[in-house]
């Protein structure tokens, strides 16, 4: 009975919050409550997927993948009132066992021109290498990736000609930066 | 969509802003793995000599401190040089101490400065499912050193314990909530020390130098931990200074918790590489 009110309680919230990259959500949860008395890696993930959900960050959303709570997928919004406001951002989060230990590996899906960005879609982001702290879960993360995409670190570079712009030609780069976010509309 | 995420395809192998920074980190994880073999999180003891061996051909004033520890000491254990030291080693001592001396009182006393160092992080506005596994695995392991119940540990056990990265990175987390749990509380005392260390502000030190793994503790650290736990550790620095006066002796801090009622024990080499145990006889 309890496994079913919660079941409910899940799914209520889930129906609220939808964007169609996320999807198949009512048969992930009840495994969700399933994996409940698993590792404390999966464990974790599901008292982070609550707290995604009772307390979501605006211009974030995420979910595990359907019957792989260790692959996420997630969706940033490009923030307002910025070169990226409108852009819609797909990633996946691959979680192992050693997480919160461990952080996950967090990859862009969608194509992205951005100085902290690779090509194929990792980030070069400090709190995902060796500055990670188990007090990061999966909402504060987002956050961190978010705040990246408006405040780049042109010391660190993984898209070359994306800091060159950012720092010599600010017009250009805001440029590539919106056909990066009309592109997120379209992309598969 | 990919089951993992690690592997870069080969196609991407000729263009290196692809693969770079990844290439880094597992040269890095391959290095400490390779460190890993050599050095388990905590070593065997060994006799004080073993240290007068390794830096035979060394500072004859390392020489001298050697002798001097040898005289105090009967036996050490090293710790794996992974930043983590510190914490390892304090796990180990104090557990062990709990081990040998059967000490309920103590037992009970810490549990209350756990509970309180778990008001303090609410209080900062952690989430309690951020650090709760972190704090029970920790009492879990205090629990478990205690003899005559079915989940009692023998010696063997709590090296084996001390060795397994799925506990020892557990305790050693909690260790580093608790130090950062205090810092925060205690920020203008702390605030000082911490600007002559690192620049920073006592916020951005919890979050690069004290939460993440791996981030080596200095004094702040080590006072931070010692105060919110009530338990006073003695770091013994093996380094080249010499006394004035002509004479040898090894400096040794005293971090003493006004609440103060056992003592643990480390000792630092001057790299910080590695932590080792003394016994007192």
């Amino acid at each position: 009975m309890d496994a079913m009110k919660g079941k409910q309680g899940l799914t209520n919230q889930l129906f609220l919050f939808n964007p169609s990259f996320i999807g198949s959500c009512l048969s992930q949860c009840s495994r969700l409550l399933a994996l409940r008395m698993s590792t404390p890696a999966r464990k974790r993930l599901v008292r982070d997927f609550n707290r995604l959900h009772q307390d979501p960050p605006a211009g974030i959303s995420g979910a595990p993948h359907d019957n792989n709570i260790m692959l996420w997928n997630a969706v940033i919004f490009g923030p307002d009132d910025t070169p990226w406001d409108g852009g819609t951002f797909k990633l996946t989060l691959q979680f192992t066992e050693d997480y919160p230990n461990k952080p996950p590996t967090v990859r862009f899906v969608s194509r992205m021109f951005h100085p902290n960005i690779y090509a194929n879609g990792s980030i070069c982001l400090d709190i995902l290498r060796n500055q990670w702290s188990p007090i990061y879960e999966v909402s504060a993360i987002l956050i961190s990736i978010q705040s990246l995409l408006c405040d780049p670190n042109p010391n660190s570079p993984a898209n070359s000609e994306a800091a060159r712009l950012f720092s010599e030609n600010k017009r250009e780069y805001n440029k590539r930066v919106r056909e990066t976010v009309e592109q997120s509309w379209t992309a598969d | 969509m990919e089951s993992t995420t690690t592997s870069v395809p080969k196609s991407d192998a000729d263009n290196w802003e692809n693969f770079r920074d990844e290439d880094t980190m597992q040269q890095q994880s391959a290095i400490l793995a390779e460190e890993a073999e050599k050095i388990p999180f905590i070593g065997d003891k060994e006799p004080i000599s073993a240290l007068a061996v390794e830096y035979q051909s060394g500072s004859p004033i390392l020489m001298q401190k050697i002798k001097v520890l040898d005289e105090q000491y009967s036996s050490i254990r090293r710790t794996r040089g992974d930043g983590n030291c510190f914490f390892r080693s304090f796990m180990f001592s104090y557990l062990e101490h709990i081990l040998e001396t059967q000490d309920k009182v103590e037992v009970d006393r810490i549990t209350v400065n756990v509970e309180e160092c778990k008001k303090t992080l609410q209080n900062l506005g952690y989430a309690d499912f951020i650090f709760e596994d972190f704090f029970a695995l920790f009492l879990e392991q205090l629990e478990s050193v205690i003899q005559g119940k079915d989940t009692s540990i023998s010696h063997n056990e709590l090296v084996t314990r001390s060795r397994d990265q799925s506990i020892s990175d557990y305790v050693v987390m909690f260790f580093r909530f608790v130090t950062s749990g205090e810092i925060q509380k205690r920020s203008e005392f702390f605030e000082p020390f911490i600007l002559g260390l690192t620049n920073s502000t006592v916020d951005q030190f919890c979050k690069s130098s004290v939460e993440p793994m791996g981030e080596e503790s200095d004094h702040v650290h080590i006072t931070a931990l010692s105060d919110a736990l009530g338990v006073p550790i003695r770091v013994v620095y093996l380094d080249r200074s010499s006394c004035d006066t002509g004479g040898i002796s090894v400096t040794m801090i005293f971090y003493t918790p006004s609440n103060a009622c056992r003592l643990a024990l480390t000792l630092a080499r001057e790299d910080g590489s590695d932590l080792t145990r003394p016994y007192m006889d």
